[in-house]
């Protein structure tokens, strides 16, 4: 990684919870020429300079949409990545002018926001999903712009949940390390923000084997403060600074770390469904089976294989309930207004309401079912 | 899938998209959709207004009898613009039309209206996009017609630019924390409007030189 590669990561990692925008529009990578594909992405800076480094050594034009400079998935969930925004940057950047072909590669995470038949019908491309990480797009391409089923389903290794820590920890860690050095001094202070650190590390390195959902996910919280209490308690133990006013300032720090990772930790990963839009209401994706006909448009944008055809049938089935994300991407994409959100109470989210707010507030959007589901006549 | 940020706060933005926008404009921008309403609208008149939002000019027009179109590529603003028009006036001839800018040629054929209005709507377009738009909003007016952008722009003075920064940052900052609200500077405002065909285009300053309200119109004769 070069010099000022190192510079753009540190400065994309850190700031990755805020947008961070950069220019829309066309851009060449490689030596692009008529036939070379179009791969479409949103303005998130660290999106696109991970693009170009996915595809260095490819001749590839990468289009660039407004999503107001955040990452595709958030932008997508939150409704600022949307049809209108690929419909206005292949308008307005003359990229027809350039290639002879009409296929768009979109991102497969951006289908809670796009639709697909929209684009269609506005421009005459024929948008279809790439795969869910960039990292898979130069085998996307070898292999005829068809991703790998393995490649539709998202993945999270340890390198990308080290980021997501560092994200996490170093505002905790910078905000905790002020505080305790105007109360106790700085040898207080930097056994508290290192703590943090490595709490967080700890808990983002083993997040594949720790109950982060569910009713046990404050156990893990209440344990993440506990075991950074006693690692720091030692600490300040073996500086000398063990007095009990610092010992409780370290224990609230501990808290209040936990406390703040609680709130939604997991709804900053690509792995787990976010905890505050079901805080008090749970809710799930339902199948309303006599209205599907099995046109898999969800099994191709589910990102954690939950949604599989069941062929004999003619008929999706909701094969992995447990692994959903709920991001709303299949029910903005059935044809037949198949899937839609159930909350516990009864209540439901129906799929015209998801792709005009897409998952923003959806409790607020939660109404009582009208009438019974559709029956094949 | 994050959501402090970009979900749970930006969310609700639309319903505090006007006090963000009051705060921003130091409480002049009533005055301005009124300003730029007073320009076009006219009982009987078809006006079009870009990027309408929560409805600020639109309302304005309607108010004056216009029979308006406001188009946004956000159902929250929308849905905020239904709201203040079923609130405000007894009977609003306005359409609120879920459609970016760009797509303004598949809904409308050339010539449908007799003005076109935008208001802090361009300075969230890419230079690219503002071409185009202003390519197309010239084939949607009726020849005579006119068009009136109201905008933020840089002051032409490299002092009172940076000045400009300066002053607005704490204001800047506070209104996004608050209302999750922003609004940029567009440059060549008046330029990008002439470069476009538009004819008589005249550029009126506001404020402290950074807003401005740029009209220009479709030549009696053009095709």
């Amino acid at each position: 990684m070069s010099v000022s590669g190192f510079a753009g990561w540190l400065r994309d990692t850190l700031l990755r919870l805020a947008p961070h925008a950069t220019a829309t529009g066309l851009r060449a990578v490689g030596r692009p020429g008529p036939d070379s594909p179009v791969v479409l992405t949103g303005n998130y800076t660290l999106t696109v300079r991970r693009l170009v480094e996915a595809l260095a050594g490819r001749d590839a034009w990468l289009l660039v949409a407004d999503s107001r400079g955040i990452n595709v998935w958030c932008a997508a969930g939150g409704g600022h990545l949307t049809h209108h925004d690929v419909i206005a940057v292949l308008r307005s950047s003359g990229v027809g002018e350039r290639v002879r072909h009409r296929r768009l590669i979109l991102p497969q995470l951006a289908a809670t926001g796009i639709e697909r038949r929209l684009v269609r019908e506005a421009t005459g491309w024929e948008p279809r999903w790439g795969p869910a990480r960039l990292e898979d797009l130069p085998e996307f391409f070898d292999r005829h712009e068809r991703p790998r089923k393995a490649q539709r389903a998202m993945r999270f290794p340890l390198w990308e949940r080290l980021e997501m820590a560092l994200m996490w920890a170093w505002p905790m860690a910078l905000g905790a390390f002020l505080i305790l050095t105007l109360a106790f001094g700085h040898r207080v202070a930097t056994v508290g923000a290192g703590v943090i650190v490595l709490g967080v590390g700890a808990v983002f390195a083993g997040l594949p084997w720790l109950p982060v959902t569910g009713g046990r996910r404050w156990l893990m919280y209440g344990g993440l403060a506990l075991v950074t209490l006693a690692a720091g308690g030692e600490g300040l133990l073996a500086l000398g600074a063990a007095r009990p006013a610092a010992l409780a300032g370290l224990a609230a720090t501990c808290a209040l770390a936990a406390g703040i990772l609680s709130l939604d930790l997991t709804g900053t990963t690509p792995w787990y469904p976010g905890t505050i839009n079901s805080f008090r209401n749970h809710f799930d994706v339902e199948l309303v089976e006599d209205r599907c006909t099995g046109a898999a448009e969800c099994v191709q944008v589910c990102p954690r294989e939950v949604l599989a055809m069941d062929g004999p049938r003619r008929k999706v089935v909701l094969a992995r309930p447990g692994a959903c994300i709920r991001c709303g991407a299949c029910i903005v994409q059935c044809p037949e207004d198949a899937l839609r959100f159930r909350f516990s109470d009864g209540r439901v989210v129906e799929p015209g309401t998801v792709r005009s707010t897409r998952v923003n507030l959806l409790g607020r959007r939660a109404v009582p079912l009208a009438a019974p589901p559709r029956t094949p006549s | 899938m994050s959501t402090y940020v970009y979900m749970k706060v930006l969310e609700s933005a639309p319903e505090r998209y006007d006090r963000g926008i009051h705060r921003l404009s130091g409480g002049t921008i009533a005055s301005i959709y009124e300003r730029v309403a007073e320009r076009v609208a006219a009982p009987g008149r078809r006006v079009l207004d870009v990027g309408c939002g929560t409805g600020g000019v639109a309302l304005a027009c309607a108010a004056r009898g216009a029979r308006v179109v406001g188009i946004d590529v956000n159902p929250g603003m929308l849905s905020v613009a239904r709201d203040k028009a079923a609130r405000r006036l007894p009977a609003p001839d306005v359409d609120w039309i879920e459609l970016g800018a760009m797509e303004l040629e598949d809904r409308f054929a050339p010539g449908s209206f007799d003005a076109v209005t935008s208001c802090l709507a361009f300075s969230e377009l890419s230079p690219d996009e503002r071409r185009y738009v202003l390519r197309v909003a010239l084939r949607l007016l009726h020849p005579g017609g006119s068009l009136v952008i109201a905008d933020e722009v840089p002051p032409r003075r490299r002092a009172a630019r940076v000045w400009r920064r300066v002053r607005r940052l704490p204001v800047v900052f506070m209104t996004w924390a608050l209302t999750q609200t922003s609004t940029h500077p567009v440059g060549g405002l008046a330029d990008a409007v002439r470069a476009a065909g538009f004819a008589d285009v005249v550029e009126e300053r506001l404020g402290r030189d950074d807003f401005a309200i740029v009209s220009g119109r479709r030549a009696a004769g053009a095709s």
